[in-house]
């Protein structure tokens, strides 16, 4: 039963049209992850959804319901956004509490919710205190306390983690997919970070310039891109994509080769080529080549490898690991 | 000896700004406890009996306790206007600052207009009397108001660009009102430039003398600063009431200022609100 329709929805401002007809399905219960460049759309579209901008053609329902005119409150959504907006005026259990106290629900009842919402988050020790008085994650998670206490049908997040560093943004990318599979309940996640879009999502949107490029599970998106774009922005580090004249000697318009699916070795092999730089993660290593006939080529090979930079190597692609566009 | 050099600057510009600002508050405190022929020297000679108390009552004696009546109309004009201001130009500052049209524009020339244009006396008179509201409080708290609605605004208009738009749509997905975000999200925040506001305005609004002076005229409509009319004729001066009635009207001011200057500079200078 899908929770959420886009029919070919649309927006333009003024002249430029940034949602170029934009069709899908979200299921009830699914994590569905938009990501994309910057300026690709995939945030107004997320507030399309939530009701914060008004789409200028087509129709959204959701749980059954067409709700592309309905105010955002009507729609059973509730939004988390990258800069929290906390109100810095009222306390932790005041901003969890605020949409109650607007529906004028008995204070008794309001205080119940907060109290459970807060347990779920661990926000207990913290209702008396202002957000200022706040960690970042700490914020993050009373924004999350904000949405769960509305009960929505569909969770929104834009980018909800872009301004934490990177430990507790691993943490709280835990922490989400923790939520959400003791919820249960339909997300829709905005980032322009692949890694978040591969390890959270059931499902991966990735947009491009106003337009769907492909909608996959991650490792569909990962294994069979649909396009160069799709296959250059799945995958860290990049995939190897070479056009023109090389590729058509391939019998395509785009060829690619991910780093991870290149054996090196001393030997003999399809492409020769000298190591520029090599970048050693432990786990694995980067090396980055210059092969005379393709130009660049990033390669991921294992941390204890024997090359070393300004070495001549040879390089393989793993059999049925190549792209053909 | 170098390190005796800033200690001699900053003895030097404390005797200048002592000069500029304690001594006349001096001299009209000294003027305002000397007998009538003492006064009329104006000089900084001290007294040669104090007579604190008896030029204190006989200013709130003169013409009937009129310095009471003053008191109490200065303070509703005083009150009433700088209530209607605040609420007036938050609101009017939230929307021209959050609602994107064509009559921004035209709203914001508007605005400067009421800044730059000096105000018409005689034709404000003539509407005010067309309205039947000229001499009646109504009519010059109505004045006040408009007089310092534009600076207000603006004052509003930037502190509220300063408060993420993230609020507003968040109150809105909580099932807010645009009232309801209005008041119960946006206002709260408003506090620092608020507060500013209602001393920079209740300062300016309390010590007009011009504006009184001519839309509100008549025994009854008196406020405080036209008070000083009173030891003040042609023929005789009697400065030493005169000075004892500045004193008087200076410090609701003044007490106004001590408690709040603090406040007052947090408000100028107040940044974006931090979550």
């Amino acid at each position: 039963m899908a929770e959420l329709t886009l029919k070919q929805v649309r927006k333009s401002f003024g002249a430029l049209e940034v949602i170029k007809g934009i069709d899908l399905e979200v299921a009830s219960g699914e994590f569905v992850v938009f990501v994309g460049p910057s300026g690709c759309g995939k945030s107004t579209l997320l507030r399309i959804i939530a009701g914060l901008e008004e789409s200028t053609a087509g129709t959204l329902t959701i749980g059954g319901k067409d709700v592309t005119y309905a105010e955002p409150s009507e729609r059973g959504i509730a939004m988390v956004f990258q800069s929290y907006a906390l109100y810095p005026h009222m306390t932790v259990a005041e901003n969890i509490g605020f949409g109650l106290s607007l529906a004028r629900r008995p204070k008794a009842e309001i205080a119940a919710k907060v109290a459970a919402t807060a347990e779920t988050l661990q926000l207990t020790q913290l209702l008396e205190r202002k957000p200022k008085a706040l960690s970042g994650g700490q914020r993050q998670r009373v924004a999350i306390g904000r949405a769960i206490i509305r009960d929505p049908k569909v969770f929104l997040f834009d980018e909800p983690l872009s301004n934490l560093d990177a430990s507790l943004r691993a943490q709280m990318r835990l922490e989400i997919a923790d939520l959400h599979a003791r919820l249960k309940s339909t997300m829709i996640y905005v980032t322009h970070d692949q890694v978040e879009a591969m390890t959270m999502a059931d499902k991966i949107v990735v947009l491009n310039g106003g337009a769907v490029e492909q909608i996959g599970s991650p490792m569909e998106l990962y294994r069979t891109p649909a396009t160069p774009f799709v296959a250059g922005f799945i995958g860290s580090p990049k995939m190897n994509l070479y056009g023109g004249e090389t590729a058509r000697r391939m019998n395509c318009t785009t060829y690619g080769i991910r780093p991870e699916h290149i054996r090196l070795s001393e030997g003999a092999g399809q492409w020769q080529g000298r190591i520029r730089h090599l970048e050693r993660l432990g786990a694995d290593a980067i090396l980055y080549l210059d092969v005379p006939e393709l130009g660049e080529m990033v390669v991921r090979a294992e941390g204890e490898t024997p090359f070393a930079p300004g070495m001549t190597v040879w390089a393989n692609p793993v059999e049925g690991a190549e792209h053909r566009f | 000896m170098r390190s005796v050099r800033p200690y001699v600057t900053g003895a030097i510009a404390l005797a200048v700004a002592a000069v500029i600002f304690v001594m006349p508050f001096v001299f009209v405190a000294l003027q305002a406890v000397k007998s009538k022929s003492e006064a009329s020297r104006l000089d900084f000679e001290l007294p040669e009996h104090w007579l604190f108390w008896d030029n204190l009552i006989a200013v709130f004696k003169a013409r009937d306790y009129q310095l009471a009546l003053a008191y109490f109309n200065s303070t509703l004009i005083t009150v009433a206007s700088v209530t209607i201001l605040i609420l007036l130009s938050a609101m009017v500052g939230y929307v021209m600052q959050r609602r994107k049209t064509v009559w921004n524009r035209v709203a914001s020339i508007a605005l400067f207009m009421g800044l730059m244009m000096p105000p018409a006396v005689v034709p404000t008179i003539g509407l005010l009397q067309e309205i039947g509201l000229f001499k009646t409080m109504t009519g010059m708290i109505l004045i006040q108001v408009a007089y310092n609605l534009s600076f207000s605004t603006l004052l509003y208009r930037s502190f509220i660009s300063t408060i993420p738009r993230d609020l507003d749509e968040a109150a809105l997905i909580d099932g807010a009102k645009p009232r309801q975000i209005f008041f119960r999200v946006i206002l709260p925040l408003l506090k620092p430039v608020t507060v500013t506001n209602i001393v920079v305005q209740s300062i300016a609004i309390f010590n007009d003398f011009t504006n009184p002076l001519y839309y509100l005229p008549g025994k009854e409509n008196v406020t405080v600063q036209l008070t000083l009319y009173n030891f003040q004729s042609m023929y005789t001066s009697q400065y030493n009431l005169l000075f004892m009635n500045i004193l008087l009207v200076t410090i609701p001011p003044l007490i106004v200022f001590i408690f709040f200057n603090r406040q007052i500079v947090a408000g100028m200078t107040a940044g974006a609100v931090k979550g």
